[in-house]
């Protein structure tokens, strides 16, 4: 009974033979295979159902806004709150451009200070992030491991502690009150160095090699081999970057009215309270649908076909 | 002439391109992080006031009585800690294999992949300073112009709000039990895909960097889904979920209710030693916790060049 039923297990579940490397150690198994491991169309089904109950779901915050942006006064303080617009206008943008014609500022100020923030802080974050990752992970240097820890070790103290010494060197630099209060720190977020450096650690060093051989300087072997192989990085970089600054509102560092970014004077009037409450929901559209149109844009670069290791080993 | 070499070895000159690629953002790094952190070990040792007639801040050496308070005397600070901590264990390892399956399922070719990618990443968006004070407001309208709900409320439902949710089902009809089930279960499963769109983002980079070939010659040899995905996606993405690791405990970190109380010494009681006692203490155990993960995730982590 016992020995047949052994024999309809083996027969099931045959006994696996390894494969051994010539120091007689395991490096594999060789087995029947009793069935196709492969994800069946069903699953596929399954799973794109999942991944699009889960989008509607994400998608909902963004469709209210693009709704709430669009519906009359009347209808925003309608209850219960209706999820679809009935009678859409555009009126709350019209809205939102007196009450930009009115700031003490001309608008179009806040919008250029936002811009040179964002611009300059993300490229030259990109700069200096993805130097010093090629240095650390592709570059014979003495002492890396160390300055390696010092980034991670910075990624570990929230913000606020460091709030104070934080002031008082950005002051004692003459920055307060200028663009390089925001973007000087902005370039050396440790956070960016980090994720560069395990993209370019996956670059086989035979590639490097290869090219040092060939006479190609450091700077070259950046810009034209590693930088091309790690272009899904250094785009993610940016949206992430971005996303960061545009938000921004100058905190303490930015007193003057002339040099607030947008995001700060978009606050402001969002925070006009009920009588401003049609220009907030526009205010919303407007501070979510550039970053949004901003990673949609910097999404479709990315084309894996592109990447190849160049290596026939 | 034969004879002498002129100038530095290939390796020295190597280094010294090295350093000069490191070099600006190492200043940035020193300058704008590593040296307010001493200056916040300094904080911890002292009692720090700000006194106008001085024009600055005046300290008095305390030794370590702020830690001793921050540890021993504080009513709730050590339970908090231990919250976090606790809070840690449980989402980073959900954080990590939801979005590395969500970023799977994403590098799909589909119709309006880009779109849905997006949908996934509007959280991050959405905790924007101006979007939230926006947010505040037509939530306070949604309720029928009830008072402001507070601020830091909304930071935590930036993404979604439970209360939408239950007008909506309750206005299906649905009965109250059955309503607060799933707002309940719909908010636990809000928090993780709102914390996880950096981490999407970053394993979606992840993927893509992956050279096509690889998997060419899987398909060639005759690999299936299952192997394709353990013996070559798993291996070359791993390094990234290390990076994730990071990102999410750091998160997590600089959202949790140690780091608020640290924050409300510091703005409001300008108690700035015992804050910076408290981040250094906070800061010292999430370390901690960063090295134990790092270690168990690292043994796991496969680099291309051995």
């Amino acid at each position: 009974m016992v020995a047949a039923l052994k024999t309809s297990f083996r027969k099931k579940f045959p006994k696996p033979q390894y494969i051994y490397d010539e120091h007689g150690k395991k490096i594999g198994k060789l087995a029947k295979r009793t069935k196709r491991l492969n994800r069946s169309t069903g699953g596929t089904v399954v799973l794109f159902i999942f991944m699009g109950l889960l989008a509607v779901f994400m998608g909902f915050p963004l469709f209210l806004t693009v709704s709430n942006a669009l519906k009359p006064l009347d209808e925003l303080f309608l209850f219960p709150p209706q999820i679809v617009v009935r009678n859409p206008t555009l009126s709350n943008f019209s809205d939102l451009f007196v009450s930009m014609q009115a700031t003490w500022v001309p608008f179009s100020r806040y919008a250029v200070n936002t811009l040179i923030i964002t611009l300059g802080g993300t490229l030259g974050h990109l700069m200096f992030a993805s130097s010093a990752a090629y240095a650390l992970a592709k570059v014979e240097l003495p002492g890396r491991k160390m300055m390696f820890s010092m980034v991670v070790l910075s990624l570990m103290f929230a913000a606020v502690v460091t709030s104070i010494p934080n002031f008082i060197i950005i002051s004692s630099l003459g920055l307060i009150d200028t663009y390089w209060a925001i973007i000087l720190p902005a370039f050396s977020a440790p956070l960016g160095l980090y994720l560069m450096k395990q993209f370019m650690e996956q670059i086989p060093d035979s590639l490097v090699e290869s090219a040092r051989i060939d006479g190609a300087s450091e700077y070259r072997i950046y810009w034209s081999i590693v930088m091309p192989n790690v272009k899904p990085a250094w785009l993610t970089l940016i949206i992430l970057q971005f996303q960061g600054l545009w938000a921004t509102t100058g905190g303490i560092f930015i007193r003057s009215e002339e040099l607030k970014p947008l995001s700060f004077a978009m606050g402001q009037i969002a925070g006009g309270g009920i009588a401003r409450a049609g220009e907030s929901a526009a205010v919303m559209f407007l501070m979510m649908i550039i970053p949004v149109t901003f990673f949609i844009i910097a999404q479709s670069q990315m084309i894996e076909t592109l990447t190849t290791s160049g290596m026939k080993d | 002439m034969t004879g002498e070499r002129k100038g530095l070895t290939m390796r020295k000159k190597q280094a010294i391109a090295g350093y000069l690629f490191i070099l600006p953002f190492l200043i940035g790094l020193v300058g704008f992080f590593l040296l307010n952190m001493v200056q916040a070990v300094i904080y911890s040792f002292n009692d720090v006031r700000i006194v106008p007639e001085v024009g600055g801040l005046v300290m008095d050496g305390v030794g370590l009585e702020n830690f001793q308070f921050v540890l021993f005397q504080h009513g709730t600070f050590n339970r908090e800690l231990i919250e976090s901590l606790i809070d840690m264990v449980w989402y980073v390892p959900l954080i990590i294999f939801f979005s590395l399956f969500m970023a799977m399922i994403l590098n799909r070719h589909f119709i309006g992949r880009s779109f849905v990618r997006m949908i996934f990443f509007v959280p991050v968006i959405m905790a924007t300073p101006a979007i939230l004070t926006a947010l505040e407001l037509s939530m306070s309208m949604m309720m029928g112009g009830r008072t402001n709900v507070p601020p830091d409320v909304m930071a935590e439902m930036a993404g979604f709000s439970p209360e939408a949710i239950t007008f909506i089902l309750g206005d299906f009809g649905l009965p109250d039990d059955l309503v607060g089930f799933i707002v309940d279960s719909i908010f636990r499963l809000n928090e993780i895909l709102r914390m996880s769109g950096v981490q999407i983002l970053i394993f979606l980079a992840a993927l893509q960097a992956i050279p096509a070939e690889m998997y060419e010659v899987a398909q060639i040899e005759g690999a299936t889904g299952y192997e394709t995905f353990w013996k070559i996606t798993f291996p070359m993405v791993s390094p990234l979920i290390l990076t994730n690791v990071v990102y999410t405990i750091v998160d997590l970190y600089s959202h949790s209710p140690v780091v608020e109380t640290a924050t409300s010494f510091f703005f409001e009681m300008q108690q700035f030693g015992i804050s910076s006692a408290m981040s250094i203490v906070s800061g010292l155990v999430a370390c901690m916790f960063l090295l134990l993960v790092g270690w168990i995730v690292s043994k796991y982590v496969f680099y291309v060049n051995g």
